[in-house]
C-alpha cells in the first residue's frame, strides 16, 4: 500500500509540468532597453540578439540585433505588448543597458524606472545612461563593431572608460536607487550620445568602413534633481565629481609647467575622503584626496632629475586638482543648487541630530556650504627616461 | 503489484520440496559392501555418462582383491592416473599377499592408503553424496570389493586459462596479474602475498546442483569477528540451485538489495584483494570466476585504485579528487545543463547564453529530448561496442563518432553544446576505476535529468538530498557506507580523499578492523630519514 501512494506521488510530481520552463530559442534575450515618452505615453524599445547572427558560424548577414518598438502608458504594459510584433517574449535577465531618452529624464524617471527595479527577471547590474540631445531609440539603432552587439559596446565601453578615465561614471541601477532614494545625495547618469550621420548607423555599412559614419559616444554626467535631469557637467566637473566621490582607479592628469608646457602625470591610486562636520552652526565639508601616480610624459624643461622639482611637481598637480574640486563644487552649488556629491550623506553621518533639521531645506544648505579641499600628491617613478628629448635641441 | 509477488511464491514453494528430498535419500546413502552394486549406483545416478570412466582391477597377489577407480574424464588428469595410482596398485603391490594378510583387518583401505598410493590428497569416503560431490570435482574414487569404505584421491586437473593480465582494472605501475578461473590458484595468489599463518581461509559448498567452492579469506585478529560471522550467517542462508558467477554471492549477501550503489566491492586484482584482507576485511572467492569479493565495502573505496598507493602519495591525492570530481560531472553533468539552459537562463554569463542560444536556433527539440536522445544513443553505442565481435570495434567506433558527433550536429538535430556536455560525461564516467560504481552513476544521471527538465535546480537539489540520505542511510556488514565521512573520522582521512604518505598511515580504518588497528607499531621511525652528513 505504502509503495502504491508512493508510486502516485512521484507520478504526479512529474504531472504538474514544466511550469516555467523556457528553451533558449523561446527567449528574446534583451540586452538593452530604451524609454522614451512621446506624447504622455512611453514608447519603449527593446534591442533583441538575433542569436544565430552572433553565433561563430554567423549566417545570413542580418543585423546582430533587432529593436522591437512599442508605446504603452506604462512600460509594463509596452513590453507586454511588444508580444504583439515579436514570435518570442521579451527576457530582460542579460539586460546590459537602460537608456532613457532625453525628454523623459527632465520628465523625471522614477515611475518609469519601476518596474525596471521591481520585475525578478531582471539583474540590477546594468547601466542607466541618458541619451544626450537624441531619443534612446536613436542610441539604440546603432551597429557597431569589436562588439557587434551595442548594448555589449556600450556596457564594456563604459566599463573601460570607467576604469581608466576620470571623467566617466558608470551608474548601475541599484546605485541609481539608492541615489534617488537617499535625501543626501543627488543621482548623476552618464551622458550617452550618438555623433555622425544617425540614418547611415543602423544599417550594415555603418560597420563596414573603417570609420564608421554613426558612433556611440560617453558624454558628461548629467546631473538630477529628485528624478528630472536638470543639466550636464562639463569634463572638469565629472573629474571632480569622481575625485570627490571616491571613484577613479586610474586616470591621467595634466599639469602646467612654471615655464609653460605641460607634463602628464598617469595617476595609479587616487583616494578620497568626505568628512562632514558642523561649524559655527553650518555644515562643512572636509576633502582629503590623496593621489599616487607616475610621470606619464613630459612636455615642458623641468629637470626631474633633481629632487626638489619632483616636489614642485606634486605641489603643482596637488594645486591644479584642487583648483578643480573647488570650481567644480561652486559651479554646482551654484547652476545646480542639487547635492550630487553627498555631502549631506557626510553631515548625516557626523551629526545625525543636526541634520534631521537641516534635510528639509538641504538643497539652500547645500548652495551655501563651504568645503575644504585638501590634496596630497606623491609621484613614484618618472619612467625609462630622465627628462624630455626635447630638451637637446632647447640648449 | 505485492499480489502477483505473494502468489509467484506460493506456487515456488508448493514445487520445490519434492525433487529435493528424492535427491537427498538417494545422496545420503552409505557405500555398499560389494564393489558391483556400488559400480551400479554410480552409473544409475550419473546415467551412464560417458565421460564418467569406471576401470576395474584386480590387485595384489594373484589378483586376490577386486577394485575399481572411477573418476570424470577431462575433469582428473590422466597421466597422473596411470603413474601414481593404477601403477602402484597393478605393478607395485602385485606380489603383495593381500587376501592372506589383510582380507581378516578392516583396516586394508589404510594399508593401501598408507602404503600403496603416491600421491599427496588422499581421504576417506563412506557416504554417496560425498563421493559424487568428488567425482564430479575431478577426484578418483578407489573402491573396494568387499569394503563399505573408499578413498578419495586428489588428482583434479582442469584445463586453465593460467594467470594472466588484469584487463578489468589495469594499472601503470603494480603487478599485472589477474586472478583466475579456478579457486586453488586464487586462493594462492593471496597466500603468495600475505605469508602470515594468521591468513585464515574457510570452504564452503554452495549451490544445489553446482555444488560451487566458496573460500572465506581473512587475517584472523585483524578482522572484526562480527563481519566474519556475518558472512558466515549470510552465506549459509543461501538456498540456490547454482552459482555461476559472484554476482550471484554478491546479490545474495548484500545490504540493501534494492539501492543502485554496490555494497560490495569487487576485484580480480590479488594485490587489491591482499590489501582489503590487510586492512581487515573479509575476501570471498567463489570457484569459477576471477572476481574476488571483499566486505565491508565502503563508497569512498570505490574511487580509490590500488595504484594510488603505488604512486607519490602527492600524486594520488590530486587523482583522487579528479575521480570525485569526475563522479559529479558524470552524475550531474547533463542535469546542470539542462537546468540553466530551460530555467535559470539568468545563471549563465551574457556571452555564454547568447553563443548557447545561436546554437540552439533551430534545434527541433527541447533541451530534456535532446539530451535524452544524446544519452540514449551513447548508452547504446557502449552496449553494443561492449558486446559484439572485437573485429567490429572500429567500424562501430567510427560510426558512433560520426553519427553522435558531427553528423547530428550538423543536420541540426542536437545542439554542439549538447554534444560536448554528453561526451564529457561519458568520459568523466569512465575515470571512477571500479565499473559498479559507474554503472550507479548511470542510472543516476537519467534520474537527475528528469529532476532537472521539471524542476530546474530546486529538482537536483532535492535529488542531490535524496541521494545523499540514502547514501548515509547505507551500511556494508554493520559498517556505515558512508564512512570516513558519515560518520567523520578525522585520522581515517588520512586515506579518503586524499592520501597521505604510507608512513604517516599507521593505522588500519578502525571501524572496519576494530582491533589491532596499529600498521606500524612505532610511528615515529617510520618516516624516511636521509643520514646526517659528517664533519
Amino acid at each position: 500500500m505504502k509503495k502504491q501512494i508512493l508510486i502516485l506521488l512521484i507520478v504526479s510530481v512529474f504531472l504538474t509540468g514544466c511550469w516555467n520552463r523556457r528553451e533558449l530559442n523561446e527567449l528574446a534575450i534583451t540586452m538593452a532597453i530604451g524609454i522614451d515618452k512621446v506624447d504622455d505615453e512611453y514608447l519603449v524599445s527593446a534591442q533583441v540578439v538575433v542569436p544565430s547572427e552572433v553565433s561563430m558560424n554567423a549566417g545570413k548577414g542580418a543585423a546582430p540585433v533587432t529593436l522591437i518598438q512599442e508605446k504603452g502608458k506604462t512600460v509594463y504594459e509596452a513590453i507586454r505588448k511588444m508580444t504583439k510584433s515579436s514570435p518570442r517574449k521579451i527576457y530582460p535577465g542579460h539586460l546590459r543597458t537602460l537608456i532613457v531618452g532625453e525628454s523623459l529624464a527632465e520628465e523625471g524617471i522614477g515611475d518609469a524606472l519601476d518596474l525596471i527595479s521591481r520585475d525578478w527577471e531582471v539583474r540590477s547590474d546594468f547601466y542607466v545612461a541618458v541619451a544626450k540631445d537624441s531619443t534612446a531609440i536613436e542610441i539604440l539603432n546603432v551597429q557597431t563593431t569589436l562588439e557587434i552587439i551595442p548594448a555589449n559596446r556600450i556596457f564594456n565601453t563604459l566599463k573601460v572608460s570607467e576604469e581608466n578615465w576620470a571623467a566617466t561614471v558608470g551608474v548601475t541601477l541599484d546605485e541609481l536607487m539608492v541615489d534617488l532614494l537617499s535625501d543626501g545625495k543627488e543621482a548623476v547618469l552618464t551622458g550617452i550620445m550618438v555623433t555622425g550621420n544617425k540614418e547611415i548607423g543602423s544599417s550594415k555599412e555603418n560597420v563596414a568602413t573603417i570609420t564608421p559614419s554613426a558612433i556611440i559616444k560617453f558624454d558628461d554626467l548629467a546631473v538630477f534633481k529628485d528624478d528630472k535631469l536638470v543639466g550636464y557637467l562639463t569634463e572638469d566637473e565629472s573629474r571632480a565629481y569622481n575625485d570627490i566621490i571616491d571613484h577613479v582607479k586610474s586616470t591621467v592628469g595634466t599639469v602646467s609647467c612654471p615655464e609653460g608646457g605641460t607634463i602628464d602625470i598617469e595617476v595609479l591610486s587616487n583616494k578620497s575622503k568626505l568628512k562632514g562636520k558642523i561649524k559655527n552652526g553650518r555644515p562643512e565639508v572636509d576633502i582629503n584626496v590623496q593621489i599616487e601616480g607616475n610621470i606619464g610624459a613630459i612636455e615642458c624643461s623641468l629637470n626631474i632629475n633633481k629632487p626638489d622639482s619632483i616636489k614642485t611637481l606634486e605641489k603643482l598637480y596637488e594645486k591644479e586638482v584642487e583648483n578643480t574640486i573647488n570650481h567644480s563644487i561652486t559651479s554646482v552649488q551654484e547652476k545646480y543648487e542639487t547635492d550630487i556629491f553627498g555631502f549631506g550623506n557626510a553631515i548625516h553621518r557626523s551629526n545625525p541630530k543636526e541634520w534631521k533639521t537641516l534635510k528639509k531645506q538641504w538643497d539652500e544648505h547645500f548652495a551655501k556650504m563651504t568645503a575644504n579641499v585638501k590634496v596630497d600628491v606623491k609621484i613614484l617613478k618618472t619612467g625609462t627616461v630622465n627628462n624630455s628629448i626635447t630638451e637637446k635641441w632647447k640648449d | 503489484m505485492g499480489f502477483f509477488y505473494k502468489k509467484k511464491k506460493e506456487q515456488l514453494k508448493s514445487t520445490t520440496p519434492p525433487q529435493s528430498q528424492t535427491k537427498e535419500s538417494n545422496d545420503k546413502q552409505t557405500l555398499k559392501t560389494k564393489l558391483q552394486d556400488n559400480i551400479k549406483i554410480v552409473k544409475d545416478t550419473l546415467g551412464n555418462s560417458s565421460d564418467i570412466i569406471i576401470r576395474e582391477i584386480q590387485i595384489g597377489k594373484g589378483g586376490v582383491l577386486k577394485a575399481g577407480i572411477m573418476y570424470t574424464d577431462g575433469l582428473s588428469d590422466t597421466n597422473s592416473i596411470q603413474d601414481f595410482i593404477l601403477e602402484s596398485l597393478m605393478l607395485d603391490i602385485k606380489d603383495a599377499e593381500l587376501k592372506v594378510e589383510l582380507t581378516p583387518n578392516p583396516k586394508i583401505i589404510e594399508m593401501i592408503k598408507d602404503f600403496a598410493m603416491t600421491t599427496g590428497e588422499i581421504k576417506e569416503v563412506t557416504k554417496f553424496d560425498q563421493l559424487f560431490l568428488s567425482l564430479l570435482s575431478g577426484d578418483v574414487i578407489f573402491l573396494i570389493d568387499g569394503y563399505s569404505e573408499g578413498l578419495i584421491i586428489g588428482n583434479s586437473r582442469w584445463v586453465e586459462r593460467g594467470v594472466t593480465e588484469s584487463t578489468t582494472q589495469t594499472v601503470i605501475r603494480g603487478p599485472r596479474e589477474a586472478f583466475s578461473e579456478n579457486i586453488r590458484i586464487n586462493t594462492a595468489l593471496i597466500r603468495r602475498k600475505i605469508k602470515d599463518p594468521q591468513l585464515w581461509m574457510e570452504t564452503k559448498i554452495i549451490g544445489k546442483r553446482t555444488r560451487t567452492n566458496v573460500a572465506v579469506m581473512y587475517i584472523k585478529g585483524i578482522a572484526n569477528d562480527k563481519v566474519v560471522k556475518e558472512v558466515h550467517f549470510r552465506l549459509d542462508r543461501i538456498d540456490i540451485d547454482g552459482i555461476l558467477e559472484s554476482g550471484y554471492i554478491e546479490e545474495l549477501i548484500q545490504d540493501a538489495p534494492r539501492s543502485m550503489f554496490p555494497t560490495v566491492y569487487n576485484s580480480e586484482r590479488p594485490d587489491v584483494v591482499a590489501a582489503a584482507i590487510l586492512e581487515g576485511r573479509v575476501a570471498i572467492l567463489i570457484d569459477g570466476t576471477p572476481f574476488v569479493l571483499t566486505v565491508p565495502a565502503l563508497f569512498v573505496q570505490f574511487f580509490q585504485s590500488s595504484e594510488d598507493y603505488y604512486q607519490r602519495s602527492q600524486i594520488t591525492s590530486l587523482v583522487r579528487i579528479l575521480r570525485f570530481f569526475s563522479f559529479g560531472i558524470a552524475l550531474l553533468a547533463p542535469a546542470l545543463f539542462i537546468a540553466a539552459t530551460t530555467f535559470h537562463h539568468e545563471m549563465l554569463p551574457t556571452s555564454l547564453l547568447i553563443s548557447l542560444a545561436a546554437q540552439r536556433e533551430g534545434v527541433p527539440f527541447p533541451a530534456f529530448i535532446e539530451a535524452l536522445i544524446m544519452e540514449i544513443t551513447f548508452e547504446i553505442l557502449r552496449e553494443a561496442s561492449l558486446r559484439m565481435p572485437r573485429a567490429i570495434g572500429s567500424a562501430m567506433s567510427i560510426v558512433g563518432a560520426f553519427v553522435v558527433g558531427t553528423a547530428a550536429v550538423e543536420a541540426g538535430l542536437i545542439s554542439a553544446a549538447m554534444v560536448i556536455v554528453v561526451s564529457l560525461t561519458a568520459i568523466a564516467n569512465f575515470v571512477s576505476p571500479t565499473y559498479d560504481m559507474s554503472m550507479s552513476v548511470r542510472m543516476l544521471r537519467f534520474i537527475f535529468m528528469g529532476l532537472a527538465a521539471s524542476f530546474g535546480l530546486f529538482g537536483v537539489t532535492v535529488g542531490l538530498i535524496a541521494l545523499v540520505l540514502h547514501l548515509c542511510s547505507l551500511r556494508s556488514f554493520g559498517i556505515p557506507y558512508m564512512y570516513p565521512l558519515a560518520p567523520f573520522n578525522i585520522s581515517a582521512q588520512k586515506d579518503t580523499i586524499i592520501r597521505l604518505s604510507i608512513w604517516k598511515m599507521f593505522t588500519r580504518p578502525d571501524l572496519i578492523s576494530q582491533q589491532n588497528i596499529d600498521k606500524q607499531q612505532n610511528p615515529t621511525a617510520a618516516k624516511p630519514v636521509p643520514p646526517k652528513p659528517t664533519e
